[in-house]
């Protein structure tokens, strides 16, 4: 267990060390979020609220996007080359992905709550009168996407080949989900399509939460998680091979 | 210190394949406690796979791996506690500072407290970067990088230190260091397995010798003992002016000489050891009308000893 922490902490270092990830979940994440607030501002009755639809459904984009996070963590060249010191010591494979599983998800996770609170206090926006239900809610989805993260590199044995399948796979769950704009007036087979992307179940949680106050979709999508979760981690135990860090 | 011969490691029969091209072809060797033991080898020849499969990264195809007398697969961890590995490539986190390197790697072996601040300097000391401790690993020269890429394999005390090329791009001066350094752990009792392409690495630390191409061992044994398996033979590298009208067969006419290469206009001959005939190849060429440029002579090498056993040169 100590190994295991001793693990997690140089993780979460480096990753707080990478500038590139550090920008790509903070000032990237606010930038996106003001331009479309402001572009999409026409279509609401006041700014405020194309404001609010566009902190949650990217803060969505967000979480999902950690798996690219994971994916860096686990097997980015240079760090891929340092943590193969941890496959020669007696820690086990367990720690090696686990830990960057974990990792990855309190980094994108702190990051993510901090861009919240502050788009929220300076855009005078609010996540609704449950905000813990929904930092709440967040977890799981975060902690689903960096186990994907990691299952992908796992599976194509490349972070180059996960994170390129992985940016596609979330970029088109999160149109089909309606994250960026509405899809509802483009036809039933599109509707159908929107209607099975799991991310529309995301977007649809965390606005229930937050602008209907209600707690309706709350524990569907917090359990399909934590399963999907549960699932993704045992899959990186029967895919993962040492040798695929060499 | 001297080697003593217990046994450490037992490598018996192991084969390895990648899709349908076969690596390994089941090679056997031994391991003994304190000895410097080199694997040499063109590139391609097996050194890495051996390496890999030796530091339980990568799976054996067949065969079996023991490590004071057991199987490793069985013992897994505890093999691993007692080894240090120094791979080809920098290994280190460039964001960090050499000493948390050095303190993270060796944690991972159970190292913490004093034990571990005592060993994280003992390391530094052995790179000779003790003033360079707070300094991140991006700042550092390649030889810098290299000699912490190996003080993290040791810093925990490991009893056995396996090196795959680690001197590979660096300057000569960083490459006595290293060599020295490999020199002190053997001194200290510690058994190291290091393969390279460099025959004069080879002939500065080895104990013994393993030479292995395409995935075989074709030669065992002390460098001496290599020399001697190619027989008392000496090597003349005569450069001319102009090769005009020698012949080779004018030049094994004379006592000793074993075999005669031309090529254009330098003549490569082998000649038995202790007959002094260099006098004579020189007066023959003169009655020819040649006019020597260059002469250099060469007793049995580990290279000889290569090209011997497989009919070209390890750098080709």
């Amino acid at each position: 267990m100590r190994r295991f922490f001793m693990i997690l902490k140089l993780d979460i270092i480096n990753l707080f060390k990478n500038p590139v990830l550090v920008g790509a979940n903070t000032i990237f994440f606010v930038l996106l979020i003001l331009i479309m607030g402001f572009l999409g501002s026409g279509n609401y009755a006041d700014s405020k609220m194309s404001y609010q639809y566009y902190l949650i459904s990217m803060i969505v984009y967000g979480m999902l996007n950690g798996a690219m996070t994971a994916s860096n963590c686990f097997m980015e060249r240079d760090i891929k080359k340092a943590n193969l010191r941890i496959i020669y010591s007696p820690a086990g494979s367990f720690p090696i992905y686990f830990s960057k599983i974990l990792a990855s998800f309190l980094f994108d996770y702190f990051l993510h709550i901090i861009v919240v609170g502050i788009l929220c206090a300076s855009l005078g926006v609010t996540i609704g009168v449950h905000p813990v239900y929904f930092i709440l809610l967040m977890a799981p989805v975060e902690f689903a996407a960096a186990a994907l993260g990691i299952f992908f590199c796992c599976v194509f044995h490349s972070e180059e080949a996960a994170s390129a399948l992985l940016s596609t796979l979330v970029s088109l769950l999160c149109v089909l989900g309606g994250t960026f704009f509405s899809l509802d007036g483009m036809g039933s087979a599109v509707a159908f399509l929107s209607r099975i992307s799991p991310v529309k179940w995301i977007n649809e949680a965390f606005f229930t939460l937050s602008c209907d106050n209600s707690l309706h979709s709350f524990l569907l999508v917090f359990l399909s998680a934590v399963i999907i979760s549960v699932l993704l981690v045992l899959g990186c135990s029967l895919t993962f091979k040492t040798e695929d860090y060499l | 210190m001297a080697i003593n011969m217990e046994e450490m490691i037992k490598v018996s029969n192991l084969t390895k394949s990648f899709k349908d091209k076969e690596v390994l072809k089941g090679i056997s060797f031994d391991v003994y406690r304190g000895e410097v033991l080199c694997i040499l080898g063109p590139n391609g020849a097996g050194k890495s796979t051996t390496i890999n499969i030796l530091t339980a990264t990568l799976g054996k195809g067949g065969g079996e791996i023991f490590f004071k007398g057991g199987r490793i697969n069985k013992k897994l961890k505890d093999y691993k506690q007692v080894l240090g590995i120094v791979p080809q490539d920098i290994a280190l986190y460039e964001e960090l500072s050499a000493e948390h390197n050095l303190r993270f790697f060796a944690s991972l072996y159970g190292l913490h407290g004093k034990e571990l601040s005592k060993a994280v300097d003992g390391a530094l000391e052995f790179a000779g970067l003790t003033d360079r401790r707070n300094d991140k690993v991006k700042t550092f020269s390649g030889g810098m990088k290299r000699r912490l890429n190996i003080a993290c394999a040791i810093a925990h005390h490991p009893e056995l230190v396996i090196m795959d090329e680690p001197t590979v791009g660096i300057d000569p001066q960083s490459r006595n260091h290293i060599l020295d350094s490999i020199r002190r752990l053997r001194e200290n009792g510690i058994t190291v397995i290091y393969t390279t392409h460099y025959m004069e690495e080879v002939e500065a630390i080895s104990s013994r010798i393993i030479i292995m191409d395409h995935g075989s061992i074709i030669a065992e044994g002390t460098k001496e003992e290599l020399k001697e398996s190619i027989g008392n033979e000496k090597r003349y590298t005569i450069e001319l002016e102009e090769n005009k009208k020698v012949k080779e067969e004018e030049l094994f006419s004379i006592e000793g000489v074993k075999s005669v290469k031309v090529n254009g206009d330098i003549l490569e001959i082998s000649s038995l050891k202790g007959i002094e005939n260099l006098d004579r190849i020189i007066a023959l060429l003169s009655d020819r009308g040649e006019k020597i440029r260059n002469i250099a002579s060469e007793a049995a090498s580990l290279e000889m000893v290569f090209l011997k056993l497989t009919g070209r040169k390890l750098r080709d």
